[in-house]
């Protein structure tokens, strides 16, 4: 049988046994975020001069973290729930040539991460963070997050979300971040295109990806798929304003701006003069 | 004291926290993410000062949490990194700490104690040393150190940084507000006198990278750097030697936490060090930690020269791993234990479990929020002893 071409990028055996399948259940959109992410590295590996070692893949903690708990051939880091931006920004400290790649959960990344989000996006940080929006904690059970619409019904929201949901690409733009992009699992060269310019741009890249739970939603997971046209609109065409109960999709900004590893480094390169 | 290098050879005149960070820089220090917290901020200043004019960079961080964070991706990605706090902000790092002992993480936090709880006040304190070892979720040990001097906070900084790369797991200094913010007299010995321990990575073992377990091979496993090509996933979940966290099971659980526990509480004779003075012959002894020793031993010698008191001094230069067995091995059987400390009686109670059967009876003096004097513990002595 042919082995998918990325399957060269994972960990399929090990001394404690069998990493694959994935832990993912059927029909999560991790597992097509996790492909998506390996063919923008395989290009980058093939177009750039960048070796496999330069890459390192930062998680925090849900379904989308797992990604990075040792189904991986690359360096990586399945860390604390919220904090992988901290831990990416360390690392950068250390060694700024690193591509680091992050993978994370609206759960992740705007609540229990929220305040690590927007600094590190204003720091202009140089990594490339996916964020895989499914619009609940799916690890936990199925919970409000705070990308839940209003309205929604959930295990902890059982009459009814009254909360307004968060828009993570407006905030990162906001906070100051380089590079930011919303797709949704059913866009696969639009989400790889935008990886690859993300890992390529030096600061922040925020890309938010759409992402069905078809468990906790209790929908099957093709129609799910197939509404992720239907619920979205090009931001062009949502230019003029709002779309109503359309969500935009496309790169909201893509800017040039130094990154902080720069800033810092021409201070260390004025003092050592 | 020149900017752009490392302390040269010689004495000099410092304050407390500027010495641990001379000292940090010392043991190969190069990364440092904090947060301002009185009485601790004067040691993120002066990391900033100086780290990047030695190849090295500072953070300032959104919180503590964030800053703790740091020191464990820099720390995979091959610097040595360290942060400073104080007592709240040291409540914060507590989950970084929990999931540094669990990924075998090096890294160095310095803990300035404040009296609490709650915001408590800015002066000095000693109220965090259970927190240091019970603090974190989990059957964690950890090596926290206590200095009780300008000269300690230079050479411990260095020492904290040689344990966490020796025995690759997060080491804490438990200074306190009199320590950091004390003036006096730093000697900077010959560079070659004074040890400097690297991490060991899985080249220096010839390991492979097929070959590399990032758990296995040792006690204290090789831990490979980020971008080194060893595919190294750093997780906190139980795993197996290879990091792989499926087929879960309890032998499993205890094999993973079992060993990272005996790394630390089976070798305490090579981690822990105490200091003692007097015992030769003493009825009485005196135990005591950090800057309460400064009074200790002058409260001491005051009563064996003033009142022909045999009492001897003990000085735990390590709180945790608990030195039980060093104690035991140097202290015969004495009447009474005088434990003076700035908090209600802590360390008391492992000196208690250690020595219950070693003397007829333990006495805390606690003192909150300030300094004992030596005559407040003197004059707790002649009251027991007269």
């Amino acid at each position: 049988m042919k082995k998918h071409p990325m399957l060269k990028y994972l960990k399929e055996e090990g001394p404690a046994g069998p990493r694959l399948p994935l832990i993912m259940c059927p029909g999560c959109g991790a597992g097509q975020v996790l492909n998506y992410a390996l063919h923008a590295v395989d290009t980058l590996l093939q177009e750039d001069a960048l070796r496999k070692e330069d890459f390192v893949f930062i998680s925090g903690v849900g379904c989308s973290s797992r990604l990075a708990s040792h189904y991986l051939n690359f360096d990586s880091g399945w860390t604390l729930h919220g904090r992988a931006l901290s831990v990416a920004t360390g690392a950068l400290l250390a060694n700024p040539r690193l591509r680091i790649v992050v993978l994370t959960g609206d759960g992740d990344a705007a609540a229990i991460g929220g305040n690590h989000f927007i600094h590190t996006c204003r720091r202009n940080m140089d990594m490339t963070i996916l964020c895989m929006n499914n619009g609940l904690y799916g690890m936990t059970g199925g919970q409000v997050a705070p990308t839940t619409p209003i309205g929604k019904t959930t295990t902890t929201t059982p009459y009814g979300n009254v909360e307004d949901e968060f828009d993570l690409c407006r905030l990162a733009q906001t906070a100051g971040a380089t590079y930011v992009a919303r797709w949704t699992t059913a866009h696969p060269h639009q989400v790889i295109k935008s990886i690859i310019k993300g890992v390529r741009k030096k600061g922040t890249a925020f890309i938010e990806i759409l992402s069905q739970c078809p468990v906790h939603l209790k929908t099957s997971p093709v129609e799910m798929f197939r509404n992720m046209k239907k619920i979205t609109v090009p931001l062009k065409k949502s230019a003029a304003g709002p779309v109503e109960g359309k969500i935009p999709v496309g790169e909201f900004c893509d800017i040039k701006k130094p990154d902080w590893i720069e800033r810092y480094q021409n201070i260390m390169d004025q003092l050592s003069e | 004291m020149s900017n752009n290098e490392i302390l040269k050879p010689g004495v000099y005149y410092l304050q407390g926290a500027q010495a641990c960070f001379e000292g940090a820089i010392m043991a190969g220090c190069r990364v440092y993410a904090g947060y301002p917290i009185t009485p601790a901020t004067e040691i993120m200043e002066h990391a900033a000062h100086r780290l990047p004019r030695l190849g090295g960079r500072f953070i300032q961080m959104e919180d503590e949490i964030s800053s703790a964070s740091v020191l464990v991706g820099a720390s995979w990605a091959g610097a040595k990194a360290m942060t400073a706090t104080s007592s709240p902000g040291f409540s914060l790092m507590q989950e970084v700490i929990s999931f540094a002992i669990m990924t075998e993480t090096p890294l160095v936090i310095v803990d300035v104690q404040r009296p609490g709880p709650g915001q408590g006040y800015i002066t000095t304190g000693q109220e965090d040393v259970m927190q240091a070892r019970w603090g974190h979720h989990g059957e964690g040990s950890i090596i926290a150190l206590s200095p009780a001097s300008v000269q300690d906070m230079f050479e411990f900084t260095i020492e904290a940084f040689n344990l966490a790369e020796r025995w690759r797991t997060p080491v804490l200094v438990m200074a306190e507000e009199t320590v950091a913010h004390m003036r006096e007299r730093l000697i900077v010995p010959p560079l070659d006198t004074i040890p400097i321990v690297n991490r060991t990575k899985p080249q220096d073992m010839g390991i492979a990278s097929e070959h590399y377990l990032p758990y296995g091979h040792a006690q204290v496993p090789p831990m490979a750097t980020w971008g080194e090509g060893y595919n190294i996933n750093h997780v906190s979940l139980v795993h197996h030697e290879d990091g792989n966290v499926t087929r879960y099971s309890p032998t499993v659980h205890v094999e993973n936490v079992a060993r990272i526990h005996r790394k630390i509480e089976g070798n305490v004779d090579a981690i822990a060090r105490i200091e003692t003075r007097e015992l030769e012959g003493c009825r009485h002894v005196l135990i005591c930690y950090g800057s309460v020793s400064r009074t200790g031993i002058e409260a001491v010698l005051e009563a064996r020269a003033e009142r022909g008191i045999p009492i001897g001094f003990i000085r735990l230069h390590t709180l945790w791993p608990f030195p039980e067995k060093q104690l035991r091995d140097l202290l015969p059987d004495v009447d009474v234990i005088f434990v003076p400390e700035m908090n209600l009686g802590m360390m008391a109670h492992p000196i208690m479990e250690a020595l219950r059967d070693r003397c007829r009876r333990m006495v805390s003096i606690p003192s909150l929020g300030s300094l004992h004097s030596p005559e407040m513990i003197l004059a707790r002595i002649y009251e027991e002893l007269q």
